[in-house]
């Protein structure tokens, strides 16, 4: 079966400096993969070329057997791609389902002038949206807060109205860049346990940590990156007996 | 209450005109001139864009309808769409090239490109040169030219509402909702995450907003009866900023209000001599200092209750960015 993300020898070079060297793995459709590794081993750059905010330099991402290398960001989206930031990115000044109807916004064409003129198929048309965008907050747990503006929420909340615009889109490929970071144990606790069940029944998942634990914890499978290069690709209880995983993260607290 | 209220107004924009001085008319006319141009720059300032050339726009839209009409006798009511589409047209090929620009730079490719506009009509033969166009003729309504203060306010009046009406829906739709998550560079990345085309809204923005600017442009052209580069300059352009921040970002109605208080009190100060760019920068110095969301801060409880009967929740809180 065609894999849904085939990263094919991805090379980025930020002028003298290789982030990525030569990088390759797959992910099967309903896995939940984690990329882990030390900072500066090149995951977010990895990321953001999956994600299309740059091309590589070399190599291609192929996502459901389609080359979408040089597609931009806004047409991965179309393509099913959604991602979550590491810092917190949302629309700060509106509601939490305002933030998640522009997620919504990519189902139904613009259609300004029906929109200006107020025709009743546009109304309805954003009734549906409305009642879409609320079912998607229940869904992660937080209808309650649907009218609150999402910049004064608390960072947990925040960063599930993250995941909940991603989810608008309705990927089939989600990528979350660090969803526990920032957190309390018991927020990030809940935030993983939503993206080991019910978010990853919707969608395939890669997800960027650098804490083994959770990756151990959570992921079907780990791909480990160290200066630009994959060293690990295999079974999270693997990770920690494998000689040059412990070696990229010796020094560094928090292994297992 | 509202609904009372402007219902009040629109009754008295349509009913009192016959009753009053032609000084009055002009200023009424001149009021309506520039909250529309006022509210066409709302369009770009509502996702976080600062024009310093917007009367550029303007001048296109003004100097296509006159030269259409003095030159080759087309028919003033075409004249005014005309000078939108031009204005628009302009718009759209220097959008696409400068909305990636952001903050000063942004204002400043604006204002750049609407000083090379002033300088080609003042330079060039056909456009009147520094002296302008005269002669730019009012429109045939029924057999009669609109040569009254009187008739042409009912034009200005129409073209006004058609416009203020469409740019205040189109705030409300989703088009105009996704404007404002467009609003900072971060936020941008965040809605071309979702797959919104950023660009593409953006430039569409600016071309309204320019249409509008060019569509008013040219009916003010035709209500001077002559277009000249020192009609539409620098001054207008910021003119409009400050109406917008006087008034304030955060609704519709911020830059209405603020159009509206200004340019009745300007034209009163013009009369009087000249003391209008101290008052409005006056003006505008407390109102930053003292009321940074503008006039319309003071009643932003209520606003945008158009975007939550079209479904919207909550009334969306877009306060200047500051």
């Amino acid at each position: 079966m065609t894999p849904v993300l085939a990263i094919r020898g991805i090379t980025k070079q930020f002028g003298g400096l290789t982030a990525l060297n030569g990088v390759e793995f797959t992910v099967e459709l309903g896995e939940l993969v984690g990329l882990v590794g030390p900072n500066g081993a090149g995951k977010s750059t990895l990321f953001n070329i999956i994600a299309g905010a740059f091309p590589p330099t070399s190599g291609r991402v192929v996502l459901h057997g389609r080359d979408v290398t040089h597609l931009k960001s806004h047409d991965l989206a179309r393509h099913g791609v959604a991602r979550t930031f590491q810092q917190v990115t949302l629309f700060a000044e509106l509601t939490a389902l305002q933030n998640v109807l522009q997620g919504l916004h990519r189902h139904v064409p613009a259609r300004f002038l029906a929109g200006v003129l107020g025709s009743a198929g546009y109304r309805r048309e954003q009734r549906d949206l409305e009642g879409r965008g609320q079912r998607l907050l229940e869904f992660l747990g937080i209808g309650s807060v649907r009218d609150e503006v999402a910049g004064e929420l608390p960072l947990g909340i925040q960063k599930l109205v993250t995941v909940a615009v991603a989810l608008a889109t309705e990927p089939t490929l989600l990528l979350l860049d660090e969803p526990g970071a920032g957190l309390s144990h018991e927020e990030a606790t809940r935030m993983m346990n939503l993206v080991s069940t019910v978010i990853r029944e919707r969608c395939t998942i890669v997800l960027v940590e650098h804490n083994m634990r959770i990756v151990s914890r959570y992921c079907d499978r780990a791909v480990v990156l160290h200066f630009g290069q994959k060293i690990y690709d295999g079974a999270p209880e693997g990770l920690t007996s494998d000689q040059r995983v412990v070696d990229a993260y010796l020094g560094v607290a928090e292994l297992a | 209450m509202r609904q009372a209220a402007l219902a009040l107004v629109l009754l008295a924009l349509v009913a009192l005109p016959p009753l009053a001085e032609p000084y009055i008319l002009h200023v009424a006319i001149v009021v309506l001139i520039n909250v529309v141009y006022a509210e066409g720059l709302y369009v770009i300032m509502r996702m976080g864009y600062l024009s310093f050339g917007h009367a550029g726009y303007i001048a296109l839209g003004a100097y296509t309808s006159a030269l259409l009409s003095t030159e080759l006798g087309v028919s003033v009511w075409l004249g005014f769409p005309a000078g939108g589409l031009v204005a628009a047209l302009f718009a759209w090929a220097l959008g696409a090239v400068t909305l990636k620009l952001r903050g000063i730079y942004f204002s400043l490719s604006v204002f750049a490109f609407a000083e090379v506009v002033s300088a080609a009509f003042r330079a060039f033969d056909v456009f009147g040169g520094p002296a302008g166009i005269a002669g730019v003729p009012r429109p045939m309504f029924l057999g009669t030219r609109l040569n009254t203060h009187l008739g042409f306010y009912y034009v200005v009046l129409v073209t006004a509402l058609v416009s203020l009406v469409f740019l205040y829906r189109l705030g409300a739709t989703r088009f105009g909702f996704t404007l404002l998550s467009l609003r900072t560079r971060h936020t941008e990345i965040l809605a071309e995450s979702v797959g919104i085309d950023a660009a593409r809204y953006k430039t569409l923005a600016f071309v309204i907003s320019c249409f509008f600017c060019g569509l008013m442009g040219a009916v003010h052209g035709h209500y001077l009866r002559f277009v000249s580069p020192f009609v539409f300059t620098f001054f207008l352009s910021t003119d409009l900023v400050i109406y917008n921040m006087v008034g304030g970002l955060g609704s519709f109605w911020g830059p209405l209000v603020g159009s509206v208080l200004l340019t009745a009190l300007g034209e009163q100060l013009f009369a009087a001599g000249y003391y209008k760019s101290l008052v409005y920068a006056v003006v505008l110095l407390v109102v930053i200092l003292a009321l940074p969301g503008g006039l319309i801060q003071i009643t932003r409880a209520r606003e945008m209750g158009a975007a939550r009967r079209l479904g919207w929740g909550k009334a969306p809180v877009t306060t200047a960015e500051r």
